[in-house]
């Protein structure tokens, strides 16, 4: 009876979803609003104005730089939110820390010597790679989301392999804040620096003088956000694991 | 300084910064956190007061971010809707106030995690100011990412032990509601090229065909009304916010589902202007659904014991009026909606404030266990005394202004049936509430320690106090405030 219901229901549903999405204007028309409206002059002018040859970090850093802060803060959301409901009284990532610090770590689960070899082989260039693939968004595609996850995901398979004790050492309590909120950071940063520089927040200059400045602030824009998005990542890696 | 431009960036980046610095802030003490929380929404009221006053003195104004001309850019909007940013300010500023003594309290919360309650508390009070200040779709959209993750988490914050329950079933049905607004989005990307919500409007009036545009208003209104807690889709809500902190209560059921409704008003004002789908059908949609909204909300709200759940049931019965009186379309049940939308935050925030108080102080949360409790607290008792007279709408106080128009709209509409559900609706609250009174003043006390215990701390009986005398004056403000934009809600593009 129930499984009726809701097949029933899904049905119901699903009818007006299809007739609304079968009306829309096909793929790959070129005469589509979304090809002729706003993304024509992103397209046509979008890499010399935006200041990025890959238009997807022009649109994500330029053209709609406060939707990329705001997305930014839902991931730091996520992590906040995490930690909010995680965090339990004996386990508190500042206490590991210190317990760490005497040595009393628990030792960390075997691991195929194979797998962790190949692992800490291939490290550095994990990191060099990511590192590209941050500095390298405005050009190619990837960008700062792209390389802080790359990031994140070495911090992760590094402390499976090493142990927490070893891996805790690149996230100093301290410092650990700043990293884990360095992507809103670095856009206020930017957007004050955009404000002072053209007179609007997050704004880039477009003079020839100042192309290097505009390619300061985009870099720092793409660190900030593949810093913050590595930090959250393992962060939450961690005290997930410590539960 | 009225004229500097950045306010309006300002008003929405110093929340969610403030946020984003409080774990930097509290490194060495957690007591540092509520501080700065307070000075961050110290902060944040004074840009909203110069937004306020400008758009009072010119009409509505915007904000480039970027400098890119709409709609190539992002674009923020203040106009007369957006100065709902007045209540999120006080009340979040209030909130974080009687959080200073209340969070504390809680056993079952391990101390280290109070710094992150201050930066959730932050994030959807920004996410909240985003969202009302913005004139893009999809930024509305991040911005209604960031409250409603942040509110997610603040319910499961209290830990109670239903509390992860009451966030994971709000968090599904929040989920779905997100992705409801975000298919829409995109559909109305998909038939007009633009995510400017006055472009959208423009362009919208010429789509063809009219499927999507049609299919993108339905999913918007089930999604915003997810949000907005409206029948039937209300069934998140009352354990979500009667489990949650009593500030945390305050902020969702005063203000956080008041998103819904303000989502609402930017739907109208694109789909009315376009002019392209009739909207009669939808509008009596809304006005059956928040009549019964209003009675249910009312009927569930008589067999509660628990005071905040009688609280959020009543919350149900609220966002019905405001539903309707949007839903009618008259000038003055939309005057009246409006308005509610400001003065029920008030309201509702001054009865969970009280309520906060009373369990602060004694322990019980039920009508008959805090029997005779009017004799030991009688300022807090007096705040809720206040915010019942004025959420069943005896004059003069900031409840009887909005009903008062809303009725007045049905008879408008020539549909007078909806003015006698929404008295008879009226009626029912009043029951609930003299429940109430007459438990805390007149009833011998089953818990004969409760005449002992000491009026609530100052920095919770003052935020209850402050509301409680605002809802006492600030009743006919909202209206005048909200009457030319509301005005505008109605007219068709160049019409």
């Amino acid at each position: 009876m129930k499984k009726a219901f809701v097949a029933a229901l899904l049905i119901i549903t699903a009818i007006p979803l299809l007739i609304g999405v079968a009306a829309l204007p096909p793929h790959g028309e070129t005469t589509a609003p979304v090809h002729t409206h706003i993304s024509a002059r992103y397209l046509m002018r979008g890499a010399e104005e935006a200041g990025a040859d890959n238009i997807v970090t022009g649109v994500l850093l330029n053209y709609r730089g406060l939707d990329t802060a705001g997305e930014v803060t839902v991931i730091f959301t996520a992590l906040v939110a995490g930690l909010a409901v995680l965090i339990t009284r004996r386990k508190e990532p500042g206490a590991k820390a210190d317990s760490a610090a005497r040595g009393d770590v628990p030792a960390p689960p075997p691991v195929s010597p194979v797998v962790s070899f190949v692992v800490q082989l291939l490290a550095p260039f994990i990191a060099l790679f990511a590192v590209y693939v941050i500095l390298n968004g405005h050009v190619t595609p990837g960008g700062g989301f792209q390389g802080g996850a790359i990031l994140g995901a070495l911090f992760i398979a590094l402390t499976i392999v090493l142990g927490e004790g070893r891996t805790r050492s690149l996230m100093p309590r301290l410092a650990l804040p700043w990293m884990q909120g360095a992507a809103l950071i670095s856009f206020v940063v930017v957007g004050v620096l955009g404000a002072g520089l053209t007179g609007y927040f997050l704004g880039f200059p477009a003079e020839a003088s100042l192309h290097l400045v505009r390619e300061l602030m985009m870099l720092v824009l793409e660190a900030g956000i593949g810093l913050g998005g590595a930090a959250i990542f393992a962060t939450l890696f961690l005290q997930m694991e410590a539960e | 300084m009225l004229a500097w431009p950045h306010w309006l960036v300002v008003v929405v980046l110093v929340p969610l910064l403030g946020a984003v610095l409080t774990p930097v802030v509290s490194l060495r003490s957690r007591h540092v956190a509520p501080w700065w929380a307070l000075g961050v929404m110290s902060v944040t009221s004074t840009a909203a007061l110069f937004l306020i006053l400008r758009v009072a003195a010119e009409g509505p104004f915007s904000y480039l971010p970027g400098g890119w001309v709409p709609p190539y850019g992002i674009e923020l909007r203040f106009d007369e809707f957006s100065a709902s940013i007045s209540v999120i300010c006080l009340i979040g500023w209030l909130a974080v106030l009687y959080s200073l003594r209340y969070v504390e309290w809680l056993r079952e919360v391990p101390k280290q995690r109070i710094p992150y309650y201050y930066s959730l508390l932050l994030l959807n009070l920004g996410g909240m100011i985003g969202f009302v200040i913005t004139g893009d779709l999809f930024n509305m959209f991040v911005f209604l990412e960031i409250l409603s993750l942040s509110a997610y988490a603040l319910v499961a914050f209290s830990g109670e032990h239903i509390a992860e329950m009451a966030a994971f079933k709000y968090l599904l049905m929040g989920a779905i509601s997100s992705l409801l607004v975000l298919f829409s989005v995109g559909i109305l990307f998909g038939v007009t090229g633009s995510l400017n919500m006055a472009d959208v409007a423009t362009r919208l009036a010429s789509a063809e065909p009219v499927a999507p545009a049609a299919l993108a208003l339905g999913m918007l209104t089930v999604g915003l009304m997810v949000k907005a807690a409206l029948f039937p889709v209300h069934i998140w809500l009352p354990d979500a916010h009667a489990i949650a902190p009593s500030p945390i209560s305050a902020v969702l059921s005063g203000l956080v589902v008041k998103i819904g409704i303000i989502g609402m008003i930017r739907v109208y004002q694109i789909y009315n202007s376009a002019n392209m789908i009739d909207l009669h059908m939808l509008n009596q949609t809304l006005v059956w659904l928040g009549a019964i909204s209003i009675v249910m909300g009312a009927f569930f709200a008589i067999f509660q014991d628990d005071i905040k759940l009688m609280l959020a049931y009543s919350t149900i019965s609220n966002i019905g009026y405001i539903v309707m009186g949007l839903g009618l379309s008259t000038n003055s049940s939309i005057i009246g909606g409006s308005a509610h939308v400001f003065n029920h935050a008030l309201i509702k925030a001054t009865l969970f404030f009280a309520a906060g108080g009373l369990i602060y102080r004694t322990g019980y949360r039920t009508l008959t266990d805090l029997r005779g409790i009017g004799r030991s607290m009688p300022l807090t008792c007096i705040a809720i005394s206040i915010g019942a007279i004025s959420i069943v709408g005896i004059p003069p106080t900031a409840g009887f202004f909005c009903k008062w128009y809303i009725a007045l709209g049905a008879f408008e509409a020539d549909q007078p049936f909806f003015g006698f559900a929404l008295i008879f609706g009226a009626l029912f609250i009043f029951i609930y509430y003299i429940r109430m009174v007459n438990a805390f003043y007149f009833q011998a006390p089953t818990r004969p320690e409760i005449l002992e215990v000491e009026e609530a701390p100052a920095s919770i009986l003052f935020p209850t106090l402050l509301l409680a005398v605002l809802c006492l004056t600030v009743g006919p403000i909202p209206l005048t405030f909200i009457k030319p934009a509301a005005e505008l809600l109605l007219a068709p593009l160049g019409g």
